[in-house]
């Protein structure tokens, strides 16, 4: 679904050349839940920036479900950004002159469906999320919780093969953050590609796979089960 | 298409939604009555006067005895005749753009109730009619036994030649040959038509009209006498006057020239519609500053808007947006807005326009008008809109990561 090699990207100022990502290489398949952790500043951002198509890279090559998306234009990244990836971001990023309906609209409208689709999808993955009662609240009406959980409506009503989620809880208090972190692996169950980066050791034990980057790199691929237990065994009682 | 979550954004601001479109509106208004406005003095700086304005000239002379006035006529006549250039001189009471001379109103039979409006009486000696090159179209030019004796402005009756558009006004029947035109109990018969000659100070007021001139051939004498009409070979125009100055300041202390009447047609027209110039001047002034001002307001809000808004320009990339499409909303954003300010603006350029009839002598608004102002506010707005709108397009879709 998801495949970098020896991905870099460096970003210049008049003054310095950053590596924000040297050497990188991942491959996360159709249908996994990869949690992507690191210390500050370490490039998880950055990964989530350049597998979602909102910026490019310096070197290396990225394959998003099968296409080498390094030579695409503008349009025909914009065109894939809409159908095939769904973010979430840790600020919520609702659009604050829309009320909820609208903001799922968003991504909809973009891709040129009928109305009546729109409208479909929309009360549907509202409903999923529970909130189809507030259509006509505006975001700062909303509490986080709730916010985050429009985004993830936003990002769920196009029906994307592939969620990229930034830090999705960071806002949130933690039972908020349990509620999203419930919906995001409903979501999962359901068939969807997630690779979520979190600063939360619990919730990304909570993933299928772990990838720990540090400096750019991509230093430590847990499966999940070694990773799981291990922490089952740290955890454990007994 | 997305035209309805714009609408929906708008109403999150309304106040500067209220405003822009306000002004907007004020600009249509003013556009639309200020280009009728310059229009309508434009098209009557244009008027057809019927004459050759280039090759005509008054001559006016003052200071003398009525019991000379023969003696005057004679003298300045041969002096005209023998000026080098002139091909034909004559007396005239008035000419074209120049001080009027017999305005009054006529009635088609005596015993009328009110008149058909304020005619202006051009009363001619002996080869006047010629020199002044009007083009007959019906019935036929005065003749040598039509001259009559002037008495208070006009010979008490005769033959006169009236314009086609005062004809046609007259007896929209037509045969106007042989039709009497009254003023009070002098009575003129209507031997000719001519294609147009314009009356001295034409559009003063709407029961004048510009054609409404009625030539009557005069005999010269103490009431036909002191204003003389040249025809002037092309190009020489100045130097004949020039002659013509000199020649009357030897002519001896009792005949005295009135330099402000004494010009070509063409120099008197460019005085009459000297108001006119300025007016229009003053109101492209006008309507150049008020589009000047709104197309700075529509860049201003959008500038503002487009910052306000990188962020979320940033998610809608990341949500699919292509840069044309954000291009898109803000160009549909600011149509939105202009076409609420053109709606309103339209009710209010009718209001202005019933304002100006009260209290000056302007026609209704023709709805031709309207498009006018529109067309020109779309243009500048999206011409405003473009540059703001361009760089809201090259937000980069990375915003929408990197929190400010
Ligand atoms: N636009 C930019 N220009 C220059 N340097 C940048 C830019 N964006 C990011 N960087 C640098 O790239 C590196 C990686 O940043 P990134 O945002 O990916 O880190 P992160 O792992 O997401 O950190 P955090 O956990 O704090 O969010 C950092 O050193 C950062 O300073
Ligand atoms: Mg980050």
């Amino acid at each position: 679904m998801l495949k970098m090699t020896h991905l870099s990207k460096v970003y210049r100022t008049e003054v310095v050349e950053t590596y924000a990502l040297r050497d990188f290489s991942i491959d996360v398949k159709e249908g996994e839940f990869v949690a992507v952790t690191g210390p500050s500043g370490s490039g998880k951002t950055t990964f989530l920036t350049i597998a979602g198509l909102l910026e490019t890279f310096t070197g290396g090559s990225y394959h998003l479900d099968g296409v080498d998306v390094s030579h695409l234009n503008d349009n025909a990244r914009s065109k894939i950004r809409n159908e095939k990836i769904g973010f979430i971001f840790q600020a919520f990023n609702l659009i604050p002159d829309l009320n909820v309906y609208d903001n799922v609209e968003v991504p909809l409208r973009y891709r040129g469906m009928k109305a009546a689709e729109r409208k479909k999808r929309i009360m549907e993955s509202l409903e999923r999320v529970g909130l189809s009662s507030r259509l006509k609240h505006y975001p700062a009406e909303l509490s986080g919780g709730q916010q985050q959980r429009v985004a993830i409506a936003r990002a769920l009503a196009g029906s994307p093969r592939l969620l990229l989620a930034d830090e999705p809880t960071g806002n949130l208090d933690t039972q908020m953050a349990r509620g999203v972190m419930e919906l995001l692996e409903d979501i999962h169950r359901e068939g969807a590609t997630i690779v979520m980066v979190t600063h939360d050791p619990e919730l990304a034990t909570r993933a299928q796979r772990n990838v720990h980057v540090i400096d750019g790199q991509v230093v430590d691929v847990a499966e999940d089960r070694v990773f799981s237990t291990s922490q089952l065994a740290e955890h454990s009682p007994a | 298409m997305q035209i309805q979550p714009i609408l929906a954004a708008l109403r999150r601001h309304r106040l500067a939604t209220l405003l822009i479109t306000l002004q907007i509106a004020l600009a249509c208004a003013v556009l639309s009555n200020a280009s009728f406005l310059i229009s309508q003095r434009i098209s009557r700086m244009h008027a057809p006067s019927g004459v050759d304005n280039a090759q005509l000239a008054e001559v006016s002379v003052e200071g003398f005895a009525p019991d000379q006035a023969s003696n005057v006529n004679a003298r300045m006549l041969a002096m005209l005749r023998g000026t080098a250039g002139v091909s034909s001189a004559a007396l005239i009471n008035a000419v074209p753009f120049g001080d009027p001379a017999a305005n009054a109103g006529i009635k088609l039979d005596p015993s009328e109730q009110g008149t058909h409006g304020v005619m202006h009486f051009y009363v001619g000696g002996p080869g006047a009619f010629q020199a002044l090159g009007l083009k007959v179209v019906e019935g036929r030019a005065p003749q040598a036994g039509d001259y009559q004796p002037v008495a208070d402005f006009t010979p008490k009756q005769a033959p006169v030649v009236i314009t086609r558009a005062l004809a046609t006004s007259l007896w929209p029947q037509g045969h106007p040959l042989g039709k009497s035109i009254w003023i009070g109990s002098r009575r003129f018969r209507v031997i000719g038509v001519v294609k147009g000659l314009i009356r001295p100070a034409p559009f003063t007021s709407s029961n004048r009209p510009a054609q409404g001139s009625i030539f009557v051939p005069g005999q010269p004498g103490p009431q036909l006498v002191g204003r003389y009409l040249i025809r002037v070979a092309t190009g020489q125009m100045d130097s004949v006057l020039e002659r013509v100055r000199k020649a009357v300041r030897q002519m001896g202390p009792q005949v005295v020239l009135d330099e402000a009447q004494t010009a070509s047609v063409e120099s008197l027209h460019s005085s009459y519609f000297q108001t006119d110039r300025s007016m229009v001047a003053l109101l492209l002034g006008v309507v150049a500053a008020l589009l000047l001002v709104t197309a700075l307001g529509m860049v201003g809000l959008a500038s503002f808007w487009v910052s306000q808004r990188t962020r979320q320009i940033g998610v809608r990339r990341a949500l699919g947006a292509t840069q044309g499409a954000i291009l898109r909303y803000f160009q549909t954003e600011n149509l939105l807005i202009v076409s609420a300010g053109i709606a309103l603006g339209v009710v209010m350029a009718f209001a202005l326009n019933v304002l100006l009839m009260q209290y000056y002598e302007v026609p209704r608004l023709p709805l031709g008008y309207l498009p006018v102002g529109a067309l020109a506010l779309w243009l500048l707005g999206q011409l405003a809109v473009l540059s703001p709108a361009l760089r809201a397009s090259r937000v980069p879709p990375v915003v929408a990561t990197r929190s400010v």
